[in-house]
């Protein structure tokens, strides 16, 4: 039975049916769909925390003596300037909103752009779904277009939801910016995600796997960030932010005196990363790289021992990257605490802190605030983990092991345990990372004893995740992994929330992050860490029974 | 004397799809069986059953005697399988793949294995991702022979291989059974099942339509003859046996089923000039029980 085809004589001529146009744009369609519905995600997650910090300015710092007392720590302080850029107009309201999560969207666009490229252009090619899009109505260098343009209609999604939230923010009273101001500032904070899907396109093309593409991609990434660090930290350099394309999007200096001139380079770099990526495309062949690598490799027999230290061969660098990056983060955190918390003179790091169960002020409120993002980023770390034990069964790498001398119940209990083993680290990571974060910045406030009971506390909801995760994956395996990582999202939308209003305290322990307390500046909360591990423990011996009980399911 | 394989009354169903009816099925140690059957007739649903991928919905299977539902690890000690679609790690090499699968199996023949991989012209050194199908297939085709284990379950294993390659896989599987290895041999090539097996079961519609040697299920099926005469042929249908008659001039096609002597004494009457017999092939066999009506069908016994 063959597909109805209609010929569209209005519109097309030619005898062009609409079937026809279809089957061209199809990677178009393929690629825009999965690139917007990630946007999607983000764009409320970056406009929505541009409107909490408008809408949450006035009740932090009240009077314009705080105000001037804030900018004048924040603006002179080298470590907060390497980490969120140069601050601008630190004692208005634009100039705070501008550089408080400006710097973190630039970076966390640039990663998102970045990761969404290779997983939509190169990711495809590795599955072999782009071979099939290349056997229809197209070739290799419209097929690039049409993935590129898939990938802009993303950018435009995240670009339009932030526009908008940072408008509805921006046009409270208390907060007063204009349209045009919220709408730039929406694309200066995006902006870093344009050009970072241009690169990750780009680097698609290059590199003959998607990881090599994300190392290629992370490789321009943090050059792109050192030299901007380095233009807003050492005093003479700031001429160096021409250098870096992250330093042009920070040289739009949005809302504090809007500078679209850096937009120029911007575009251009975006574009003619991208028409590269289209002409690589046409000129390699589809799933190798555009440089020819030797085809023969010496085999490295290390953890290839037997199934139980697999997963260390598999997921090593992984692990590793996670373990190291969050103890970057603490250290980062703890060399900025003591600046951040003598700056924060309305308090209201101390009265996030209250509404999340902690009752100290000073840095060990600003280090139990801030690692209320790393305990999410750790439960992140861990639900990819138990993405990666699905990925082994979905993709059929798992019948070849258990077809053979290997019971299901001890490779389950192999891969829990090298994730408990990588949330351990990754907290020992934490705690120890932020301990000489605070005594490289010489804030030795908090002990090591209690930087390292912070670094447990992160431990204990990536723990809970873990066993939900387990427990989801031996009952419902084509769900747990969307419904695990859902739930950390929540757990993290809600704690966010929870910090910055007065809200019900049930709604508050919907999320798996606010039972425990904001570790140093509470103490660790041995019934809430008892439940929760008691819970872990048992939901994993359940995910591992029902494991062992149902057929194992492909993709 | 333990059997290779049994199942008693083996079922499995899907939701309210029943993919596997109650199947009752023996293999003898040492004897390679093929298992024959058109896509969705419940092959590898049978072998994931009988390797404990999947769940029996109700029955048992045994390998070598141990229940291989309850006691899968166990059961899998005896056990190499290959599987059509061969999945394996990307990031490693073949030399990598072939060295922990064999870790995994725990048991290794590495001179046969470099045996293999020379008659194979397999090249182990490049990564996963960069081989064919076909090559992908020679891994784990190498790693399960090389186990030496005393059962090979092989579902489609030569999917992707050239026609030299699959001269390969035939020696191989002979050696095997040379040396007294079982093989449950699955497979779409009739060609390949009719030369290397000892006994074919045949399932259609999740139920097994068929088990035998070949000349079992030859005695109980179809001779075709062809006959050609010198005047108007005779009307032979009336023959007691005699089906699916044909005439084309002076010539007649028909089957037979049972003894051939009624229709020999009629066509020795009728001044035949011409007379060709032959047994029907495994195709012949196969699309006897599969031609006449569409796959899923009532799945009732057919023929035998």
């Amino acid at each position: 039975m063959g597909a109805e085809v209609t010929v569209d004589e209005e519109h097309g001529g030619r005898g062009v049916s609409i079937a026809d146009r279809r089957a061209a744009l199809v990677v178009f369609v393929a690629t825009a769909k999965r690139a917007v519905r990630s946007a999607i995600l983000w764009g409320l997650l970056f406009g929505g925390l541009i409107a909490q910090e408008a809408l949450g300015y006035e009740r932090g710092f009240p009077t314009a003596e705080s105000r001037e007392q804030m900018a004048e720590a924040f603006g002179g302080n080298s470590a907060l300037a390497a980490v969120a850029g140069e601050g601008r107009q630190l004692d208005t309201i634009q100039g705070f909103v501008a550089w408080r999560v400006f710097g973190l969207l630039i970076i966390v666009g640039a990663v998102w752009g970045l990761l969404a490229a290779t997983r939509l252009l190169r990711g495809e090619e590795d599955t072999g779904r782009w071979e099939l899009f290349l056997a229809g109505r197209t070739n290799r260098r419209h097929a690039a277009v049409q993935g590129i343009a898939g990938l802009t209609a993303g950018f435009v999604v995240l670009w339009v939801l932030t526009a908008a939230l940072t408008a509805v923010g921006g046009s409270n009273g208390k907060v007063g910016f204009s349209l045009s101001a919220s709408l730039f500032y929406a694309a200066a904070a995006t902006a870093s995600a344009l050009i970072f899907l241009a690169v990750g396109a780009l680097a698609s093309q290059l590199a003959p796997t998607r990881r090599q593409a994300n190392g290629l991609g992370a490789a321009v990434l943090g050059l792109s960030l050192l030299i901007r660090m380095v233009a807003d930290t050492v005093e003479g350099l700031g001429w160096m932010r021409w250098l870096s394309p992250l330093g042009w999007v920070e040289n739009l200096h949005p809302l504090t005196g809007s500078q679209p001139l850096p937009l120029i380079p911007i575009v251009l770099l975006t574009a003619a990363l991208a028409a590269m990526a289209v002409i690589v495309a046409g000129r390699r062949d589809v799933g190798a790289g555009a440089f020819i690598r030797p085809q023969s490799v010496e085999p490295n027999l290390r953890w290839l021992g037997g199934q139980g230290v697999l997963v260390v061969r598999l997921e090593r660098w992984v692990a590793l990257g996670w373990i190291l990056g969050l103890g970057m983060l603490a250290a980062m955190f703890g060399v900025v605490a003591g600046v951040a918390a003598e700056a924060n003179l309305a308090g209201d790091v101390e009265q996030a802190v209250g509404r999340l169960g902690g009752s100290e002020g000073g840095v060990a409120a600003w280090i139990g605030y801030e690692f209320m993002y790393i305990a999410a980023l750790v439960a992140f770390a861990t639900a990819g983990q138990v993405s990666a034990t699905r990925g082994e069964e979905a993709d059929g790498y798992l019948d070849n092991l258990l077809v053979r001398d290997v019971a299901r119940g001890r490779w389950l209990a192999g891969r829990v345990a090298f994730a408990a083993a990588l949330v351990a680290l990754g907290g020992l990571a934490t705690g120890l990372g932020g301990w000489i974060g605070l005594a490289a910045a010489g804030s030795g406030k908090v002990g090591i004893v209690a930087m390292l009971q912070a670094g447990w506390n992160v431990m204990v909801p990536a723990l809970f995740v873990l066993g939900l995760g387990v427990f989801l994956y031996g009952l419902a395996p084509r769900l747990a992994v969307p419904v695990l990582y859902a739930s950390v999202l929540w757990s993290f939308v809600i704690a966010i929330v929870g910090s910055t209003i007065n809200t019900n305290h049930w709604f508050l322990d919907t999320s798996l992050l606010t039972h425990l307390g904001p570790v140093p500046a509470s103490d660790l909360s041995w019934p809430a860490i008892g439940w929760m591990l008691g819970a872990a423990v048992i939901a994993i011996f359940a995910g591992l029974v029902a494991f062992t009980r149902r057929d194992l399911a492909s993709a | 004397m333990v059997a290779a394989i049994r199942t008693e009354r083996l079922a499995k169903s899907f939701g309210r799809t029943l993919a596997l009816r109650p199947l009752d099925l023996e293999v003898a140690e040492g004897e390679v069986l093929g298992f024959l059957g058109p896509n969705g007739a419940g092959k590898t649903t049978t072998i994931r059953c009988l390797l404990g991928l999947a769940r029996a919905s109700a029955g048992r299977a045994e390998i070598f005697g141990v229940d291989a539902q309850a006691h899968p690890g166990e059961a899998h000690r005896r056990v190499a399988y290959v599987p059509g679609e061969a999945n394996l790690w990307p990031r490693l090499t073949g030399e990598e793949a072939l060295h922990l699968l064999s870790r995994v199996q725990g048991k290794l023949d590495s001179a046969y294995r470099d045996e293999l991989i020379g008659r194979f012209q397999f090249d182990p050194s490049k990564r996963v991702r960069a081989y064919s199908k076909g090559n992908r297939q020679k891994v784990l085709l190498i790693a399960a022979f090389s186990s030496r284990a005393d059962l090979l379950i092989l579902d489609e294993p030569t999917t992707g291989l050239d026609p030299l390659m699959e001269q390969a896989f035939r020696e191989t599987v002979a050696e095997a059974r040379q040396r007294g290895q079982t093989v449950f041999l699955s497979s779409h090539i009739l060609s390949e099942v009719e030369a290397l097996s000892d006994r074919v079961a045949i399932i259609r519609a999740g139920e097994l339509a068929e088990v035998g040697t070949l000349a079992q299920m030859r005695h109980l099926s179809a001779l075709s003859v062809d006959a050609t005469f010198d005047t108007t042929p005779p009307d032979l249908s009336k023959i007691p046996g005699v089906t699916a008659v044909e005439v084309q001039g002076n010539r007649v096609r028909c089957q037979v089923v049972g003894s051939v002597e009624p229709l020999l004494g009629v066509l020795a009457a009728s001044g035949v000039h011409q007379l060709l017999s032959r047994e029907p092939s495994l195709e012949e066999l196969f699309l006897a029980h599969y031609g006449s009506e569409p796959a899923g069908g009532s799945g009732a016994p057919h023929g035998g």
